[in-house]
């Protein structure tokens, strides 16, 4: 199944085996696991521009070898949203592998990137089945309870969960202090079958009604306009090889966004409770009803 | 074709869709006419001005979703703009307030 990209961005410091270290890391991650990208520090910083389209929509892992944590500030300076930062001697410490000084590693030293990169893998694997698990119990909190309408051509359903919506007809769902973001029923029915998944960086704050992510159906392209305000912790890889998901179970598997969120409180206030879209909703079709008659 | 949008009786989150300053405003000195925010546009915000000097206009400013700037991605000149939705938002908070 093709999954959202990772990509190692390691300091790879030639000064300290910390530094050889990382960079030997990242290339033993990317040989174990073809998902993943290197990104060489010294090209990126020279501004090769074959990196913006690697980076782009890429889950950005910084791996440093020392706390001037060189690739992190390389990030931030190329604006590169990061995921992950790493920090070599915290790997020491939890392998208990010391890798000397010696540039050219030795024994400890060739262990250390093998058990990082292993780290890195299985880390990448247990984010998406923890995310699998949290929408399954969100499933099961819901009970799969609807509301219903059909009228004409338009049909949809609202949770009864603790769902919220926008007049955007998208949706959020707030779960163990972060939130998921997604689109509603009525907007997926409007749209018709969705051909591709646009979803943001990992890292990137948006603020209440900012795009965050777009789609495109067979019938049109358009944005996932976000109820709150907040910053991407995760996105929905399902959606690059099935985008049919949003279709499908809008309000479950076909999740677009996990949100960190910023001002909740806030925002709650101008957002509609799943009865009140309900409502909302079936007056709007009403209305839509009315003009095409 | 849809039939002519009455913006009077429409409300966004509670606050008159005519109070409500959201449309897109065409750079005239980017638009090349090329008509692809008017072919994406499913509300009808633009119309065509075949005879005129600026072939494109927004006709119908209030049929414009509110926070949607789906038609400026299609516009391949970046000749569409739409208002700062923090400001909006503000507005129509303070709107919903009185």
């Amino acid at each position: 199944m093709a999954e959202r990209k990772t990509v190692i961005l390691p300091c790879n410091g030639l000064d300290k085996a910390l530094g050889v270290v990382a960079g030997r890391a990242g290339i033993v991650a990317c040989a174990k696991d073809p998902g993943i990208k290197l990104v060489c520090p010294v090209l990126l910083n020279s501004g090769e521009p074959k990196y913006d389209e690697m980076v782009k929509d890429a889950d950005i892992i910084c791996l440093n070898g020392c706390m001037t944590r060189c690739a992190t500030k390389l990030a931030e300076s190329r604006k590169i949203p990061v995921k992950t930062n790493l920090l070599v001697p915290d790997m020491v410490k939890k392998f208990n592998l010391k890798p000397g000084t010696d540039l050219v590693l030795q024994t400890s030293g060739v262990q250390l990137p093998e058990a990082i990169a292993d780290d890195i893998i299985t880390s990448i694997k247990k984010d998406r089945e923890s995310m699998a698990q949290e929408i399954h119990s969100i499933e099961v909190e819901d009970k799969a309870e609807y509301f219903e309408t059909k009228k004409d051509k338009f049909y949809f359903k609202v949770p009864k969960g603790a769902y919220l919506f926008n007049e955007n007809d998208c949706w959020v769902r707030v779960f163990g202090g972060l939130a998921y973001l997604g689109i509603s029923d009525f907007l997926q029915n409007q749209v018709g079958d969705i051909l591709y998944v646009d979803l943001p960086a990992i890292g990137k704050e948006f603020g209440q009604f900012d795009e965050a992510g777009s789609f495109e159906s067979v019938k049109s392209v358009q944005d996932l306009i976000s109820p709150v305000s907040g910053k991407v912790v995760a996105v929905n890889n399902q959606l690059a090889s099935a985008p049919e998901l949003a279709n499908q179970d809008p309000y479950h598997k076909g999740w677009f966004v996990k949100v960190e969120l910023a001002d909740f409180d806030e925002d709650k206030g101008l957002l509609l409770d799943g009865p009140a879209y309900f409502e909302f909703m079936k007056k709007k079709i009403e209305l839509e009803a009315k003009k095409q008659h | 074709m849809a039939k002519e949008y009455d913006a009077s009786t429409e409300e966004f989150m509670g606050v008159p869709r005519k109070k409500i300053p959201w449309w897109p405003t065409i750079d005239y000195n980017k638009c090349t006419f090329c008509m692809e925010c008017d072919k994406f546009c499913p509300h009808h915000v633009y119309e065509k001005r075949e005879t005129e000097q600026r072939k494109l206009v927004v006709a119908n400013p209030y049929n414009c979703v509110v926070f949607c700037r789906a038609c400026a991605k299609a516009c391949p000149e970046d000749a569409l703009s739409f208002p700062d939705k923090r400001e909006i938002t503000k507005l129509i908070k303070e709107m919903r307030g009185v």
